[in-house]
């Protein structure tokens, strides 16, 4: 391995410590500068409006941000979807329960931002056209996106300021969008579902039929939560010292758990994009030995919550294989919102799809005074039904056989031949 | 000795810090490869805003996850990436970007403002569009996920959680083959029901998603690290929009 020799790295520190002079970066509320460019026709902002309810909470430096409650347009995560299904399933029954009007359509791709994180195979002009795709759906259905992973919300972060702050990526991207029929639309706000069911914690614990009183809670903040883009998380006095992100410790406590600290809270959870899929070793190792051993063994948890797909898979599924060095303990790991469903009495199979999950989950719901055997049975007879061709329960009325191939909109079949009002 | 373990053997004799044969390809000099990628990397417009400077205080690697299991340190990225030498740049993209996490909590330290997790997926980028033997080999097992992701749109689907792949992950969690397609049909949401997808993704949202690869330049560039990939892709997208025109016909639109 060819490294820098000590009068190499002496002559690059010597040089470059000097710009420290030259350094002035401030962060910028990208947001005003957003509006200025709607006000000149450069782009459309999908306004929050009356309709979407929306409440305001502080970000990190004490700036306001509007998360809409209702009239929401689902952006699904692809590891929520492909292999912990209930997440998505306890945040649409809690919808339900509230009767809050969303759509939750095929006419969705990921941001693709797991892929361009792992495999570098992306630019950014194509995540950025990614991006306004899927926001272009939810304006033309008066919608507003809510964006249910942290890896897709941080990229949409990078996304939008990124069209606002560069000419020539927003000009590229606007031709790609004329060329299909749609308009360079960016969200008000990039809003997280932690975010959604932050503001909705009371309205959750109400619903409250489990105690969590004797439930020692663990969270693990999501990276590209916080991270990416710090300015944009949520951050409350009340909750950490306003010190660490609100969600989902706020949540935790609304719910009457026990939220425990641990010495690593800090550290990512080991998903790495790329390691995941391709080298788990790095994965594992990571996850078991610097989150759920000192979760486990500093913190007492019975459960470990997070807010972001990748961190549920790492955290979920890399402790079996730590059974070969000893480590004998395992911790369930759900996403904060079905922890809620739980306690609020959602079935924890048919809508919380526990039986996905690798840690085991009975203890817990044990603690939490949950007959889950008599719900087991019940789970095990529907998976036979279904078997036999027998009736399925759906959350919403499924979509039509014609919207497998198009974004049916309001009986109108493609994009309207719309007239750019853009650029 | 190599730190990952889906990188090939180094030929040392004649450039002990490369591996030549992506350099070779291309019937270039390391060092052209090396000054070509240079300049890319000079010329792109986010190097100006993501390298900001550097105090060589380390923060960024105390707090860094690839670190405490790899060699590897965001400090050195940095330096490396404001280093003058194009063979250091060459040096470090054949390996040590690989081993970044993008978690981003080095961009959360750093008091410069670097956006270091940011630089290092430019230089991903660049190994990938330079077609540099390290990245085809480094990402040769995700083919099967990139096939995935630039069709369907989605990362990952159900039927890829296989006990081959998925080895060491608990037998409960993937051994569900024989009752997937039940269990899938068992989630209450219509657009979860299959197999081979996260959701299912309509037709004309693939479609568009294939649109905007091909006008952003994404087939081309992936075309320089696995070309049998982009003609998979191409013929698959080929297949849909004949489809597509049949099912215009037979939804009468
Ligand atoms: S983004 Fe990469 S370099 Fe930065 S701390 Fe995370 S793993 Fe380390
Ligand atoms: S934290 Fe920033 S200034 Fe310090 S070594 Fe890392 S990149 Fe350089």
């Amino acid at each position: 391995m060819k490294m820098l020799s000590a009068d190499q790295i002496r002559e690059v520190v010597k040089a470059r410590s000097e710009k420290r002079a030259v350094s002035d970066k401030k962060v910028m509320d990208i947001r005003e500068e957003m509006w200025n460019l709607h006000d000149k026709g450069e782009i459309i902002v999908i306004p929050i409006e009356k309709k979407n309810k929306p409440v305001t909470v502080r970000t990190l430096f004490g700036w306001e941000k509007k998360v809409p409650t209702d009239h929401l347009w689902h952006h699904k995560s692809c590891g929520q979807c492909g292999n912990i299904p209930g997440y998505p399933a306890s945040l649409l029954w809690f919808m339900n329960q509230f009767g809050t009007e969303y759509l939750n359509e095929p006419h969705q791709t990921s941001c693709t931002a797991w892929n361009y994180h792992g495999t570098g195979t992306s630019n950014p002009v194509a995540l950025a056209a990614v991006a306004v795709r899927n926001w272009h759906r939810a304006y033309e259905t008066g919608t507003f996106p809510l964006i249910h992973c942290g890896t897709s919300y941080g990229d949409y972060k990078e996304m939008r300021k990124l069209i606002v702050e560069n000419k020539e990526v927003r000009d590229k991207v606007r031709d790609i969008m004329h060329h299909m029929g749609k308009e360079l639309t960016i969200p008000e706000e990039i809003v997280h579902y932690s975010e959604w069911v932050h503001v909705m914690r009371d309205r959750m614990a109400a619903m409250s039929k489990y105690d969590l009183s004797n439930v020692t809670a663990t969270v693990h903040e999501p990276c590209h939560y916080y991270k990416m883009v710090p300015e944009d998380a949520i951050y409350d006095e009340s909750v950490h010292g306003g010190q660490r992100p609100a969600p989902p410790t706020a949540l935790m406590i609304s719910l009457g758990a026990k939220v425990a600290d641990y010495s690593t809270w800090y550290d990512c959870c080991g998903f790495g994009f790329r390691h995941i899929l391709t080298e788990r070793e790095f994965t594992r190792s990571f996850a078991t030995l610097r989150k759920i051993k000192p979760m486990v063994e500093e913190a007492h948890s019975d459960v470990a919550i997070t807010t972001d797909t990748g961190c549920v898979t790492t955290l979920d599924k890399s402790q079996w294989i730590g059974k070969v060095h000893g480590m004998e303990f395992m911790v369930p790991v759900l996403a904060d919102v079905q922890i809620a469903a739980l306690a609020a009495g959602a079935h924890p199979y048919k809508i919380v799809q526990l039986h996905w999950h690798a840690s085991p989950t009975e203890k817990l719901m044990e603690k939490m005074g949950i007959d889950y055997t008599a719900y087991k049975n019940d789970f095990m007879k529907y998976l036979e039904q279904i078997k036999n061709g027998g009736e399925i329960e759906y959350l919403y009325t499924p979509h039509r056989e014609m919207e497998k191939y198009f974004a049916v909109n309001k009986g109108q079949v493609l994009p309207e031949g719309m007239k750019s009002r853009t650029g | 000795m190599s730190i990952l373990k889906n990188l090939p053997q180094r030929k040392d004799e004649q450039y002990p810090s490369m591996i030549i044969a992506g350099a070779r390809e291309h019937g270039e000099q390391p060092h052209e490869l090396a000054n070509k990628i240079f300049s890319e990397m000079r010329g792109d417009f986010r190097y100006k805003e993501f390298v900001l400077g550097c105090l060589n205080c380390g923060e960024c690697t105390t707090g860094c996850p690839a670190a405490r299991f790899y060699d590897f340190s965001p400090r050195e990225m940095l330096q490396v990436a404001m280093s003058d030498d194009p063979d250091v740049l060459l040096d470090a993209m054949q390996e040590k970007i690989w081993a970044c996490c993008q978690c981003y909590t080095c961009n959360m330290r750093c008091r410069f403002g670097n956006d270091i997790a940011g630089i290092i997926s430019v230089m991903r980028e660049l190994a990938v569009r330079n077609g540099l033997e390290s990245a085809k080999e480094v990402l040769k097992p995700a083919s099967r996920s990139l096939l995935k992701v630039m069709t369907h749109g989605t990362q990952v689907s159900p039927d890829m959680i296989q006990p081959d792949f998925f080895i060491d992950w608990d037998p409960k969690a993937v051994s569900k083959t024989g009752d997937l397609i039940a269990l899938r049909k068992a989630i209450p949401i219509d657009v979860l029901q299959v197999t081979d997808s996260s959701w299912e993704v309509s037709m004309q949202t693939a479609l568009e998603l294939a649109q905007i690869y091909e006008e952003s330049g994404v087939l081309d560039m992936l075309r320089s690290l696995d070309p049998d990939l982009v003609e998979m892709i191409v013929d698959i997208i080929s297949d849909w929009k004949d489809e597509f025109e049949e099912m215009k016909e037979k939804f009468g639109i």
